[in-house]
């Protein structure tokens, strides 16, 4: 991990320094290339201006995004361990992974279950506690600050903090099961009447959705409490007057008014749960028990030097999280209720939750989720 | 009325409605106060713990049941911390600062500039371009991990701050592009036509008078730059090799795992991730004012 000969922060700091600053006039300059060049195509100012502006992202996506992705599909198709060129192997990283990889299925279990478990219990929780704070409840503001604080403690202090927490001798949570007497490992099936949490094969995944949970929680809990604030009051006023009771109310005005703000954390979430890299790493499991994806293409990658290999399970992360992305934003036109719709398509509105809509798009949702917060 | 009764007993699906309940109003708010400051607890007690451990001496740290108010405290555990490592702290510190200045400035820069493109500007496929940029924001990094780092290598940039600073000239961060267009589109069309007729180019219209109209948004942003280059971990551990060069993320890890063979000395980790961890907090409680002022100010402040 560390290099050998000491490094000097009088060399390290300026050759960075000097090469930001070269890139960041060069990005100018290309701008303003830009607007040159097609000026002199005959190209109007309006458009040309427009082409400039946008050039910093247009070669950054072509650099950074467009290339890798192709480069990393045609890696995984080959060998590379660095030191000779590519070599075509066709399909043997995929059949080897399926096939002969022992830490594979294990490893798409775990970032699987942990991502189908942990994403809908956050949010539960998290509804449930925006719903709270909704109550017109004093010191909103501090409350609401309270909450979020997890979200700033960067992932790999939550990772740390959250092992001793877990610690099985003198951790938080044992300390607490033991003053409480609760006979915990009944219910888990642990051995010892201190459960292990992490260092328990059988406990790795309830510990890192535990983990997760405390750590999303914040940030979720103020995205739905925005869109809970946003959902007009005179809705509810209807729905009184026409003799909603509270349950009611929840199930016909809360739910289809918040699902715009539930499918957009929803998506996130998932996409983020499935790629889950730092906490692991600061976390010691047994042997097999707790490879998330991320971590092993890591390790495949960077400290086995199998970069065909790795963009290999890459691509197959990558087309993991796609499918799971397309099945909520397909299955969104059954349960997404976008305001808006109510107004074109009254018949629908008699068939009650849930609501149809045509084609589920995700930029209305994030205008909705920027207004809210400013 | 039943069901009136039961919202009291279950707030979670209660009555989002500014009156309060009419049955046992009392009782209803002290168990909404009471789950509140419950879950409050929750939150806080696992921060209230790593600052405890913090300060408790290595010989006190593994008893059982551990001391909940360290006995004696031990403030050296952040000195020591401090020099644990064949690198002084102070080094990590100031590469923290260096990567996240110069990634978050570089940032703020790109995206509002392409921002500004996009939002005020006509040229054919900025439509498709920019639902382009929206799908980027859904390509996970794994796939471009690998390919990255073989860039950054065939320039020989291995081992240096560039790939975590230099790259960000690109306009990182689709979501911020996205976000600050969204500020962009809310200011009147007539301020542009104005200063345009006044003979500013679209350059002195970018810099003068649409950055300080959509400062809110830019601080907001700001925040999240500084935020996610402080805590980048993932982008350290594949591009840096050599102790020095560590932001503070980075040499907790090593410390995590040069240290922790025998006795995992959690308390010097624990000050490590609180020193860590300080800068952010004092950022969240400073910058939330500016993310209200962006509620409040809005894009319509012309």
């Amino acid at each position: 991990m560390t290099g050998s000969e000491p490094t000097s922060w009088m060399t390290d700091y300026p050759s960075t320094l000097i090469h930001w600053v070269i890139v960041g006039v060069g990005i100018g300059l290309v701008m303003f290339g830009t607007y040159w060049l097609l000026r002199l195509l005959g190209v109007r100012t309006q458009p040309a201006t427009g082409y400039a502006l946008v050039m910093p992202w247009l070669l950054g996506f072509v650099i950074w995004n467009l290339f890798p992705f192709l480069a990393s599909l045609y890696l995984s198709f080959t060998n590379y361990n660095l030191l000779q060129d590519p070599k075509w192997v066709g399909l043997d990283n995929y059949s080897r992974m399926f096939n002969s990889d022992p830490n594979f299925w294990p490893s798409i279990r775990l970032t699987l279950s942990y991502a189908v478990l942990s994403v809908p219990l956050g949010m539960a929780g998290s509804l449930f506690t925006a719903m709270l704070l909704n109550q017109n409840v004093k010191g909103l503001g501090i409350w609401r600050t309270l909450y979020y604080l997890p979200a700033v403690l960067p992932a790999a202090a939550t990772a740390l903090l959250w092992r001793w927490m877990f610690n099985p001798d003198s951790g938080l949570i044992n300390a607490f099961l033991g003053v409480l007497f609760l006979p915990i490992h009944l219910l888990t099936g642990a051995a010892a009447p201190k459960p292990g949490w992490f260092n328990d094969e059988n406990l790795v995944l309830p510990s890192f959705i535990l983990m997760s949970i405390w750590g999303v929680f914040g940030t979720q809990t103020v995205i739905m409490l925005a869109g809970l604030k946003n959902i007009p009051q005179h809705l509810y006023e209807a729905a009184k007057i026409d003799g909603a009771g509270t349950l009611t109310q929840f199930r016909h005005v809360t739910v289809p008014m918040l699902t715009p703000t539930l499918f957009y954390t929803l998506i996130m979430a998932i996409i983020g749960a499935l790629q889950t890299f730092t906490a692991p790493l600061f976390i010691d499991t047994p042997q097999e028990a707790g490879i998330f994806m991320q971590v092993y293409i890591y390790t495949q990658a960077f400290t086995r030097q199998k970069m065909g290999y790795a963009s290999a399970l890459a691509w197959v992360l990558l087309v993991i999280i796609l499918v799971l992305t397309l099945v909520v934003f397909r299955s969104s036109s059954l349960w997404v209720y976008y305001e808006g719709e109510i107004r074109d398509d009254t018949p629908k509105r008699r068939r009650g939750w849930p609501f149809r809509r045509e084609r589920p798009a995700l930029v209305p949702l994030r205008v909705a989720d920027v207004k809210e917060r400013t | 009325m039943a069901i009136q009764t039961s919202s009291i007993a279950r707030p979670g699906t209660a009555d989002i409605v500014p009156t309060i309940p009419r049955r046992n109003p009392i009782v209803g708010r002290l168990l909404i106060y009471g789950l509140i400051l419950f879950g409050a607890s929750l939150v806080l007690i696992p921060f209230a713990w790593m600052l405890s451990t913090s300060l408790t001496t290595t010989s006190r740290l593994f008893v059982y049941p551990p001391d909940l108010i360290p006995n004696p405290i031990a403030w050296d555990n952040y000195s020591k911390a401090w020099t644990s490592l064949p690198v002084s702290f102070t080094r990590f510190a100031f590469n923290t600062i260096f990567i996240t200045i110069l990634a978050m400035l570089a940032e703020i820069f790109s995206s509002s500039i392409v921002a500004y493109g996009f939002a005020r500007y006509k040229f054919p496929g900025r439509d498709f371009l920019f639902v382009v940029l929206l799908g980027s924001m859904m390509l996970p990094g794994v796939v471009l991990q690998v390919p990255s780092f073989l860039i950054w290598r065939q320039l020989g940039l291995l081992d240096t701050y560039d790939p975590l600073t230099v790259g960000a000239w690109f306009a990182w961060g689709p979501s911020y592009i996205f976000l600050l267009r969204q500020f962009f589109l809310t200011i009147p069309v007539d301020i542009d036509e104005a200063a345009r007729l006044d003979g500013a180019n679209a350059f002195q219209i970018y810099y003068r008078i649409m950055l300080p109209l959509v400062k809110p948004a830019l601080l907001a942003i700001g925040v999240l730059s500084f935020v996610g280059n402080w805590n980048n971990f993932s982008g350290a551990l594949i591009y840096l090799n050599h102790l020095e060069k560590f932001p503070i993320v980075l040499a907790l890890k090593f410390f995590e795992r040069n240290l922790s063979n025998n006795v995992p000395p959690f308390n010097f980790m624990m000050a490590m991730a609180t020193l860590m961890t300080i800068p952010m907090i004092l950022l969240y409680f400073v910058a939330q004012r500016y993310f209200i002022e962006g509620i409040t100010v809005g894009g319509v402040k012309g």
